[in-house]
């Protein structure tokens, strides 16, 4: 339901005096020396009528037109493909080390400003999807909360290669993405894109509360593994002795993920260019019909009303062009 | 029976008709329009969950106080201007993103002040100059201006020395420190590892004074004060460091320090108009639709094309005297 709307809706205070075509008229008064002189004429009284009525509308239009009025833009609901995505960005200080473990020098390109310049053209590519943006270390973040506006989300990203902070902990972090999830549209399709460059032991004790709420909440998820040279990947297992958590983080976070039961792809990205390709997979997988609404321009009516007064007005010009003197005044005129 | 053209009614009628026409060939004006770049960088740390401002009968916390504050703040700021946010606790702000048209995405803005939260916090510290002076390079490097919404309470103490040194240029980045809190001292909020409330901060569980450094002058007088073994004496030092109220004398020393305006925020001074005189204006295009003014002159012409009509006539019978007038409706 659009309704009219007023960019001065103060103007249209003035609207009272649209009574004065009513109690005066824009015509000259004549003078006759009896009302007995004037025939009955219905013709007359029509046209007298018409012009006051042609002068309230034309003050009328004329005072709602400058009052500015348009059709607010309306919110039309579409359906497109793309998803629900909450991004949750590693945001601890070996971020901000290239992919082979170096602070960046040169051309270099650390892990964070490769991920920034790529997640902003995943964006880009997506613009009907609802995207948040979460950044986690010790604690987690919220940047900005699941919406359609690209502008916020590319500026959140835009700021993960500032300085991080100091650890990786992941669980508070899944935990504040799975948050971010409204209740309200559980029929979409919902993704978390985790980007990180290294793992975390998530606490027995909330292993179980986290499995709960993914299976509640239904995501899908996405790791996205930037791993620096010689480190540790996912999918390396170490040889015999120390099989443990804390020793293959990676690893363990791996499996536990894949003991969620929800749809779950790790990807282990070696430079910008691996990732790319992790993203572009990404793109793909996560085409799901979804509803967005657009928003639809404001319609100006300005042009409306100002052509009804123009024409009212127009009118009301010819009238006084047309009126005569019924006793011609000697030497006046 | 021509008609009579120097009637001022049918002059103000034309008047109005040539009006309306110019709306529909009326330029879009272009001019210049007043915006504002801001970094709003807000405190987190521990001391902000004091509840000693009132909203609605109901005591809310300081970090309430500001979230809503900056919401208005930024609804009321002039449409073209751009707001980056950021949180600061331990010695440094952290930036949530870069800066974004406020008009057009105030949903995400808003939602973004809405979730600052004390758990967002990274350490416990709070060491307001530092954080302060690393801002302020921030909004240099962003070219923004700075609102840094604190108490002021610095957590541990500062050593006897003082505290960091400002190595900016003075001046340079315009805004605000906004010290938030009331002037009398309030219990501090404790929160128990899993985040929930758990009483209040007590006397002996933060430090009252900071033995890095030399030790302040005076301490000779001390009792089992000691050269070498106890400079600083030998009892701890008790203060009240557990409670807190804005630390305003502090604030207002980093003020000229670094050259940003102080303001105290309660309800009764307006953080836009402190804002303003404080921040940079940026002049920025826009354009101004002047139909509207064309309209409003029209309805004026037409107005008194039908309220002069006694006027012109009462002219015209001084004019032309005569006995029986009778008014054509």
């Amino acid at each position: 339901m659009t309704l009219l709307d007023f960019d001065h809706p103060g103007v249209l205070l003035l609207a009272p005096v649209a009574v004065a075509p009513l109690l005066r008229s824009a015509l000259r008064n004549s003078t006759a020396p009896s009302l007995e002189c004037t025939p009955e004429d219905s013709l007359s009284e029509i046209v007298g009528v018409t012009l006051k009525f042609l002068g309230v509308a034309a003050l009328l239009a004329c005072l709602m037109g400058a009052a500015g009025p348009f059709f607010p833009g309306a919110e039309v609901e579409r359906l497109s493909e793309g998803a629900q995505i909450v991004m949750l960005i590693d945001r601890s200080g070996s971020m901000n080390e290239t992919f082979a473990g170096r602070s960046p020098s040169g051309g270099e390109e650390s892990k964070a400003a490769a991920a920034k310049r790529i997640l902003k053209t995943f964006v880009d590519s997506r613009l009907r999807d609802l995207v948040g943006v979460a950044a986690f270390s010790t604690s987690p973040m919220l940047v900005t909360p699941l919406s359609d506006h690209v502008d916020a989300t590319k500026a959140a990203i835009d700021a993960i290669d500032r300085p991080g902070l100091d650890y990786t902990n992941i669980a508070r972090g899944l935990t504040m993405a799975l948050s971010m999830f409204r209740a309200s549209d559980a029929d979409h399709s919902r993704a978390i894109l985790l980007i990180s460059d290294g793992a975390g032991v998530i606490d027995p004790k909330i292993q179980d509360d986290l499995r709960a709420d993914f299976r509640k909440t239904s995501v899908n998820l996405y790791w996205l593994f930037l791993r620096t040279e010689g480190s540790r990947g996912i999918y390396a297992t170490s040889e015999g002795e120390s099989e443990s958590p804390q020793a293959a983080p990676e690893r363990h976070l791996d499996l536990y993920f894949k003991s969620l039961g929800v749809p779950y792809r790790a990807f282990e990205a070696e430079g910008p260019k691996a990732t790319e390709d992790a993203l572009r997979q990404i793109d793909r997988l996560e085409r799901h019909p979804i509803r967005y609404s657009e928003r639809l321009p404001r319609r100006d009516l300005g042009g409306v009303f100002f052509s009804s007064a123009l024409f009212a007005a127009f009118l009301l010009l010819l009238a006084k062009l047309a009126e005569v003197r019924l006793s011609p005044s000697r030497g006046a005129s | 029976m021509r008609p009579d053209l120097r009637d001022p009614r049918f002059i103000l009628l034309a008047l109005a008709v040539a009006l309306l026409v110019a709306t529909f060939g009326a330029p879009v004006v272009q001019m210049t329009r007043p915006g504002y770049d801001l970094l709003a960088i807000v405190d987190i740390t521990g001391s902000m969950n004091v509840r000693d401002y009132v909203a609605g009968g109901k005591p809310v916390s300081r970090l309430e106080k500001v979230k809503t504050a900056l919401r208005d703040l930024i609804v009321a700021l002039p449409c073209p201007s751009r707001v980056a946010l950021g949180v600061f606790t331990e010695r440094r702000p952290f930036l949530l993103f870069e800066p974004i048209d406020a008009c057009a995405n105030f949903s995400p803005l808003g939602g973004a002040i809405q979730a600052i939260d004390w758990r967002m916090a990274w350490e416990g510290d709070s060491r307001i100059s530092a954080g302060l002076f690393r801002a302020v390079d921030m909004a240099r490097e962003l070219k923004t201006d700075l609102l840094f919404f604190t108490d002021g309470q610095e957590a541990p103490p500062l050593p006897a020395s003082g505290g960091s040194v400002f190595e900016g240029r003075v001046g340079e980045t315009h805004g605000l420190i906004v010290g938030t809190g009331g002037y009398e001292l309030s219990p501090i909020p404790k929160f128990d590892d899993r985040g929930r409330e758990v009483g209040f901060v007590a006397i002996d569980e933060v430090p009252h004074e900071s033995r890095f450094g030399l030790p302040p002058k005076g301490a000779e007088q001390r009792e089992g004060f000691n050269a070498r073994n106890a400079p600083f004496g030998a009892t701890a030092a008790v203060g009240v460091e557990h409670l807190s109220s804005v630390k305003e004398e502090y604030l207002r020393t980093l003020s000229e320090k670094t050259g940003l305006g102080y303001f105290h925020l309660d309800d009764n001074a307006s953080l836009l108009d402190a804002y303003r005189a404080a921040g940079t204006e940026h002049d920025r295009d826009g354009s101004l639709d002047i139909r509207p003014f064309l309209g409003g002159l029209s309805a004026a012409c037409l107005f008194a094309a039908f309220s002069v009509g006694p006027l012109s006539d009462r002219i015209a019978r001084r004019r032309r005297p005569t006995r029986f007038a009778w008014k054509r409706q």
